[in-house]
């Protein structure tokens, strides 16, 4: 059995079997057995993420910051999104909020004689390959997640809530997880929308996933860090991500942005919307600098977020 | 000496026909194949996303692995565990079974909530029959008129008839019910109700339950010792296999197994019981005389189907 097995397999089944099943049983609920087994898998994963992340980016943090802060108050609320995100727990919520839906949908489109344009069924390689089949879906879904960044941008009523993940001034690693619920919600949709279309990735790569998640935290990190001139075109950067949120540059011009790649910044190339001009910026929303409030607590923002949808939906001004 | 260069050159194939136990690991989209024999595991083979079931072709020759994920059937040698073929666009197969007369394979999607009813030969579709919550295990009547099939999340069983391919009857019967069995005898439906504590005895011609066996908590799933009486269920939360007489609809007795039971395999000679244990993520071997435990083998992330060519009966 392999050390991973061991540790985190048993760990899993231990505390699945102590914690979570019996209250699955106690309320009827064992129909969602395998998914809760496999969310105790993400729980323990998360718990183990946010350790290696504070642990490997605090002290880079402090020796070599982009911005120094003379104190950390508003940081609180990111690590909030960030326990309740990489726990697994606002994951398990949209989840239960979508599949319903989206397996209705599903169900209806096969009933109509929809088949599916599954990735694995471009050729016999990628079907026998789990990993490269893994690989497509990968690079194909961190292109769909640059699109919908794009859009969040786009759209005035979106980037009424995607404005919380930009309104913090102080950027650190325990922002990445920092957006609106109703934002996390539009997410989950999106991708379900493109798993319609094009199926869902092998789900055996926890490790990957979890490492790429982390890349996404360090290109948050308030880190003076950049992966050089090659470097800086293959992954997201932490110093290619700060002028994506940078007041101004970061959420304004033609394309009401720049750099939008989550991991690929090749997208941004692509698209012509690269910004790899090296500068610190401080990072924000332009109308912070005019007073408007974004909110400090987790209820807050939360609360203002939707006041701003509410806003941007009857067509008043961004 | 011609005799005995042919007797040579079989050794290598002999050796390489080894039996294998085939156990479908569903979160890692991968089979494990186990020798038998030395109990280790030799191979491991991708296949689609999220396998489940898998289940004998009728002449017991070839083993199918339906692909709920990857919406896919795939055909494997049932002896060495090879793959031969994969036949794609099959939505969403949780769990698959041919009835008796050898003209239907139906599949339960249980995601898409519906039963989809194909030609057993080509496996052309003939129907898709909407469903409630969640259909997960089929059974079918020794006539095969109908296929019954359980609903976990409306918390009844429906009988589908084969002929009209419309819903005839549903029958709530507890809790999220999962694994369903036929009688031997052909009378009586045994369910498993897993967000229960029993097995309910369901006399599916007058749709009424005779009885609740009491098992153990999470009552899942059936396999046959193969002496026409005698049928093993699993409880995957109180982490028990009870045996069942299946004409007096009483637990013979119980053994404690590893976290998660699911689904077991027999041997032949009615000796052996292999099991798939779900959140333990290893196949346990028990004696089923003496019902103690013989080994464990880890395997993948979330065993679940499991076979081998040298199987009891079913029934």
């Amino acid at each position: 059995m392999s050390p991973y097995a061991n540790s985190v397999g048993a760990l899993q089944a231990w505390l699945f079997e102590q914690a979570v099943q019996p209250v699955l049983y106690a309320f009827g609920a064992m129909g969602f057995a395998e998914k809760f087994f496999d969310a105790t898998e993400w729980l323990i994963l998360g718990a183990i993420e946010i350790l290696v992340l504070y642990v490997l980016l605090r002290p880079l943090e402090a020796w070599r910051p982009a911005e120094r802060w003379t104190d950390r108050q508003g940081v609180g609320a990111d690590v909030i999104y960030t326990l309740l995100g990489r726990l697994g727990i606002l994951p398990m919520v949209t989840f239960l909020l979508l599949s319903p839906v989206f397996d209705a949908i599903e169900g209806s489109l096969r009933l109509a004689g929809f088949e599916p344009f599954l990735l694995e069924n471009l050729a016999p390689a990628i079907a026998a390959s789990p990993l490269l089949s893994f690989a497509l879906y990968f690079v194909i879904l961190d292109m769909a997640e640059y699109w919908r960044h794009r859009l969040q941008h786009r759209f005035d009523w979106w980037w009424a809530l995607h404005a919380l993940h930009h309104s913090q001034r102080k950027m650190s690693f325990w922002t990445d997880s920092r957006n609106h619920l109703v934002d996390d919600v539009l997410a989950g949709a999106w991708l379900a929308s493109i798993a319609l279309i094009i199926g869902i990735p092998p789900g055996q790569f926890f490790l990957i996933i979890v490492a790429s998640r982390m890349v996404e935290s360090l290109s948050h990190a308030n880190l003076r860090m950049s992966f050089g001139a090659v470097g800086e075109r293959l992954v997201v950067s932490p110093l290619f991500h700060r002028v994506h949120h940078a007041i101004g540059v970061g959420h304004e011009g033609t394309h009401q942005g720049c750099n939008f790649a989550v991991l690929l910044p090749i997208w941004d190339v692509l698209f012509r919307t690269a910004n790899f001009t090296p500068h610190i910026e401080p990072t924000g929303v332009r109308d912070q600098l005019s007073e408007r409030d974004y909110g400090q607590g987790f209820w807050a923002q939360q609360g203002l977020g939707l006041a701003r949808l509410a806003s941007a939906l009857m067509g008043r001004n961004r | 000496m011609l005799a005995f260069t042919a007797l040579l050159a079989t050794l290598p194939v002999t050796a390489a026909l080894a039996e294998v136990v085939v156990v479908l690991n569903s979160g890692d989209a991968s089979i494990s194949l186990i020798d038998r024999a030395t109990r280790k595991e030799i191979k491991r083979l991708p296949t689609g996303k999220e396998p489940h079931h898998l289940m004998q072709t009728p002449d017991d020759k070839r083993l199918i692995v339906a692909g709920a994920g990857s919406n896919d059937l795939l055909f494997l040698d049932s002896v060495t565990g090879e793959v031969q073929r994969r036949v794609k666009n099959i939505p969403d197969p949780y769990q698959i079974g041919y009835s008796p007369d050898g003209k239907w394979f139906v599949a339960a999607a249980l995601r898409l909530n519906r039963v989809d009813l194909y030609k057993a030969d080509d496996l052309s579709v003939v129907k898709r029959i909407p469903l409630p919550k969640l259909p997960s295990h089929v059974a079918f009547d020794r006539e095969s008129q109908f296929v019954f099939t359980t609903l976990q999340e409306s918390h009844d069983i429906a009988a589908i008839d084969l002929a009209t391919q419309s819903i005839v009857w549903r029958l709530p019967v507890g809790q999220n019910p999962a694994g369903i069995w036929m009688t031997p005898d052909d009378k009586h439906l045994l369910i498993g109700v897993m967000g229960e504590d029993f097995v309910a005895v369901v006399d599916w011609r007058k749709r009424t339950i005779v009885k609740k066996i009491v098992t153990g908590k999470g009552a899942h799933n059936f396999q046959a010792l193969g002496d026409g009486k005698h049928v093993f269920v699993t409880n995957r939360v109180a982490n028990t296999i009870s045996v069942l007489d299946q004409q007096t609809f009483t637990v013979v007795r119980s053994f404690a197994t590893p976290s998660g039971p699911d689904c077991m395999e027999v041997s032949s000679d009615g000796k052996e019981l292999w099991l798939t244990a779900r959140w333990a993520q290893k196949v346990a071997i028990f004696d089923i005389p003496t019902g103690k435990l013989i080994d464990t083998i880890p395997v993948g992330r979330s065993p679940h189907g499991i076979y081998f060519r040298n199987h009891a009966p079913r029934r």
